[in-house]
């Protein structure tokens, strides 16, 4: 189905909330397997807008969009949790359960697949003492920092192995060199097979990771001059 | 669906980003296993009120299902005592008429297949039967009272009485028979319609179930609702979601089953013993009681009850999540 090798293929998209004009206009955006891109543009520009189209929370209010090589446009219902479950998002404002622990959390997308738990114990340990909250496990999330909360919220997008992982302002909330440490893991994972999509405001280690950078503004998406290029 | 041949990510291949030593997350006991969290911490719109109300519902449910049931034992158990029971009646114009008459009936009716015995009540018991409408002392001023004779019989003969009252008629004229057919069927139509009239009550305790199931299931949903959006946005089905409620309520509505069947346990108990110790004497009254098996009938009340509440909340849920994207 994806002969094309196409992850992502918007064609003349657009979305709107309710009445409002459009938030995004005329999107036609491709990302293939194996692909990265940065998602820059000023606060507002609808790059959070943008990604969850692509993990599925809105459908566009115009043009066509595919997901996998599958028609997303009008996908019914019940083919969105497969969708889902091929893509990791770390969410802009986390979207952590507060009534689980994080390990729960972090477990959360294998245990709504009806996986045992036997099956993800030993990795949702490990990919939290990769993350460096090996001591939290049993934490619940009000109880820890903003920037733990993020790496929890990273671990939980990371745990199923999704083909396609999408992070919006993973940086936000941690330090100058955690921030790095983690843009250097999506180029990581970007390596290992996964197309990735990162929306960021931090220019800088757009400039020092060199990887191509999509640009918002005026509800349209371009490709930002200079910076990488085609990949 | 073929999925495109991407080699997965293997995380941990790359540089951690801890520097701590590893921790590891305890397997859990058998225990903890059978009392994990439920991923929808409000499914139920606050548990408490709602396993009041379903302990409520469930009491009264209990309640009229036991009406059901002790209304047709104790009808089934009076008609068929009724139904082997025949009264023959003679009057005459004075006592020795009266007298006469009642031997013949005797007669004829210790001749007759299928009677099993036939009493001629002594005049004092008549009289005593007649004493509220008469007034004590006055019963014996009337000496024409008839004679009544009580007659039990086999169902066989039950079923058709016209030769046996023929043969009374010519035995003796002032004879009549009363097989209580109005009575019996008065009290056959009191019962079934006490009866559907319980049932009734049921039905709409569990119709009332079903509403405060819808009710708290939306009420649910809505408080949940960023939860459940993130469950869906990493991958749950809409089963998977109305499952979680369904065991919610599910464990909710066992609570306040229970609860309410054990109240309505009590109350029956108390009633049963009050009859017993009250108006339960007279023998005109049969004995009020459900046992043996029957008894069963109550504890699957609760059970529907909770049945009931658990599928109305799962189908609410399914419902309402096919109306967002
Ligand atoms: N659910 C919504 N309903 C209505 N309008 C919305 C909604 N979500 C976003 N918007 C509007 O759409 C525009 C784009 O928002 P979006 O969150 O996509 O921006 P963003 O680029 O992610 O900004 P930031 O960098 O601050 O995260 C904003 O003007 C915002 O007000
Ligand atoms: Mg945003």
């Amino acid at each position: 189905m994806t002969a094309n090798g196409l992850i992502i293929d918007f064609e003349n998209a657009g979305l709107a909330y309710g009445d409002a004009p459009e938030t995004l206009s005329d999107v036609t955006l491709q990302l293939r397997e194996g692909e990265f891109r940065f998602l820059t543009g000023p606060s507002g520009a609808g790059k959070t807008s943008l990604l969850k189209m692509m993990y599925l929370a809105h459908r566009p209010t115009r043009g066509r969009f595919s997901l996998f090589g599958e028609d997303a446009t009008n996908a019914p219902r019940e083919a969105l949790p497969a969708l889902r479950r091929r893509i990791g998002v770390v969410f802009q404002e986390f979207r952590l359960l507060d009534h689980l622990t994080a390990f729960e959390n972090v477990a959360l997308p294998m245990k709504v697949a009806g996986i045992n738990q036997n099956q993800y114990r030993e990795d949702v340990s490990e990919l939290l003492n990769w993350v460096g909250l090996g001591h939290r496990m049993g934490a619940k999330p009000p109880t820890l920092s903003g920037g733990e909360q993020q790496r929890v919220a990273l671990a939980r997008a990371l745990v199923s192995k999704p083909d396609l992982i999408l992070a919006d302002e993973p940086t936000g909330n941690v330090d100058p060199a955690m921030s790095e440490r983690i843009m250097k893991l999506f180029v990581e994972l970007n390596k290992l097979g996964a197309a990735v999509i990162v929306a960021t405001h931090n220019l800088r280690l757009v400039q020092t990771l060199g990887k191509p950078v999509l640009r918002i503004s005026d509800g349209r998406v371009s490709r930002a001059p200079g910076a990488g290029g085609a990949s | 669906m073929n999925r495109p041949q991407i080699s997965r990510p293997e995380v941990t291949e790359t540089e951690s980003l801890s520097d701590g030593e590893v921790h590891e997350w305890p397997k859990p006991t058998l225990f903890a296993r059978l009392r994990r969290e439920p991923l929808l911490p409000e499914a139920g719109a606050g548990g408490a009120p709602l396993t009041a109300v379903i302990a409520v519902i469930s009491f009264l449910a209990v309640l009229a299902m036991a009406s059901v049931l002790v209304i047709n034992q104790s009808a089934s158990k009076w008609t068929s005592e009724l139904r082997s029971e025949i009264t023959v009646q003679i009057k005459g114009a004075d006592a020795a008429e009266i007298a006469a008459g009642a031997s013949a009936a005797l007669r004829v009716l210790e001749g007759t297949d299928g009677v099993i015995e036939a009493t001629l009540q002594d005049e004092a018991e008549t009289a005593a039967l007649l004493e509220p409408w008469l007034g004590r002392g006055n019963v014996q001023a009337f000496l024409n009272i008839p004679a009544l004779i009580e007659v039990k019989v086999t169902p066989g003969l039950r079923r058709d009485l016209d030769l046996l009252r023929n043969r009374l008629a010519a035995a003796s004229p002032g004879a009549t028979l009363d097989d209580h057919a109005v009575w019996h069927n008065r009290l056959a139509t009191a019962a079934r319609s006490g009866q559907a009239l319980a049932f009734a009550v049921f039905l709409l305790v569990m119709a009332a179930a079903c509403a405060i199931s819808i009710f708290a299931a939306r009420a649910g949903l809505a408080a949940n609702h960023d939860i459940v959006s993130v469950l869906h946005l990493v991958g749950a089905t809409d089963d998977f979601i109305a499952a979680e409620v369904q065991r919610r309520f599910f464990v909710l509505g066992f609570r306040g089953a229970a609860a309410g069947l054990a109240a309505a346990l009590i109350a029956l108990a108390l009633a049963a013993a009050a009859f017993r110790t009250g108006i339960g004497a007279d023998a005109f009254l049969p004995q009020f009681s459900v046992g043996g098996w029957l008894i069963l009938w109550l504890f699957a009340v609760p059970i529907v009850t909770c049945l009931v509440t658990a599928l109305t909340a799962r189908l609410t849920v399914l419902k309402t999540l096919r109306q967002q994207y």
